[in-house]
């Protein structure tokens, strides 16, 4: 079996598409989530949901965090970089 | 109907019921609409839900037609409620099926069915109710319906003891990680209880059997509504120190 590299061309997501995905992630509301929240802001954002967040990662994107990832997320803005960086976001 | 003033008061707040068309599930929608709680009946058959519904007076209520084996349904259905009812306070799990069968019988697929409902379809309502878009911000309450059969063994029901074994110790682990969030979580271990269910299960021992299994209850055999009382204390937001308890309601069967 090949290795596959970054995520499947059907699951790379635009922003709007990947602030809903994040909102569904962390249980908020459609719309409270944009591209400047941070990481305190968001109520679901805890431990345990960064937990959730490393799964759904894994589960939709094949993406694997680094343990200096996961410390370095500081809000919407650091996730995008993350999501980026592996090809699963496009747009500005 | 009259609300008692009363730390079991439920002033509107939503709880989910499933298994709401009979037995159990229906004995503690009967007794959360009396203590002034908005009921949602969960169940498969609609026209046994409306026999459940009737039986609530003018307590407000919401049927539920969802067959609990399709998980995949059950967070959607449980967002759209939510929608229609505003926030939800509780859930009681109360469906559950029984397959009684020795080891030479007990085949992956007869465990499967048991654990689809008794545990996964569980676990999937409190996931969807506990949605921070769903639950009421001020916190919950989830109660599982266990069983004596969680904490002692009975010959042809190694399935049925797996399931109430491991859903009283999920509901252990989810007491622990919600009580951030302020919502409690707990499960009543109820003895022999005569419902149908327990009627379709009884009928496959002998008279003797049964007879053995009701004296094992010093005080006798339960009736619903004595599951329901204990669940609807256990979801009341005046219990608001309990959680991650196993309640025995069981007549003394497993005090011996």
């Amino acid at each position: 079996m090949g290795e596959q590299e970054g995520p499947l061309a059907a699951a790379i997501m635009n922003i709007e598409q990947a602030l809903e995905w994040i909102a569904e992630v962390f249980e908020e509301s459609p719309g409270r989530i944009v591209t400047t929240t941070l990481r305190k802001e968001i109520p679901g954002w805890d431990s345990l949901g960064t937990l959730s967040l490393i799964a759904a990662l894994d589960e939709r994107f094949d993406i694997h965090l680094s343990e200096q990832d996961i410390e370095g997320m500081q809000g919407v803005g650091d996730l995008f970089e993350i999501l980026r960086r592996q090809g699963a976001l496009q747009g500005a | 109907m009259p609300v008692p003033s009363s730390f079991l008061a439920f002033d509107g707040r939503w709880v989910v019921v499933t298994g709401a068309s009979s037995g159990l599930g229906r004995a503690v929608a009967v007794e959360l609409a009396g203590l002034g709680a908005g009921v949602v009946l969960v169940g498969r058959h609609a026209g046994r839900l409306a026999e459940t519904a009737a039986l609530l007076g003018n307590a407000a209520h919401r049927t539920l037609e969802l067959d609990l084996v399709e998980h995949a349904r059950i967070v959607p259905a449980i967002t759209q409620l939510r929608q229609d009812v505003g926030p939800l306070y509780g859930l009681c799990h109360a469906a559950g099926v029984v397959e009684t069968r020795p080891l030479p019988a007990n085949t992956v697929d007869t465990l499967r069915k048991q654990f689809d409902i008794n545990l996964f379809a569980g676990l999937e309502l409190a996931r969807a109710v506990c949605r921070r878009d769903v639950l009421a911000a001020e916190g919950g309450s989830l109660v599982f319906i266990s069983s004596v059969y969680g904490r002692v063994g009975m010959p042809g029901q190694t399935g049925y003891c797996a399931t109430k074994g491991a859903v009283a110790a999920a509901v252990r682990a989810l007491a622990i990680e919600l009580a951030r969030r302020q919502v409690r979580v707990n499960c009543i271990s109820p003895g022999l209880v005569h419902t149908e269910m327990t009627r379709q299960s009884l009928a496959l021992l002998s008279k003797e059997h049964v007879d053995k299994l009701e004296a094992a209850h010093p005080l006798g055999p339960g009736k619903p509504e004595d599951v329901g009382r204990a669940a609807a204390f256990l979801l009341a937001p005046g219990s608001r120190w309990i959680t991650g308890a196993d309640l025995a309601v069981d007549g003394g069967y497993t005090a011996q």
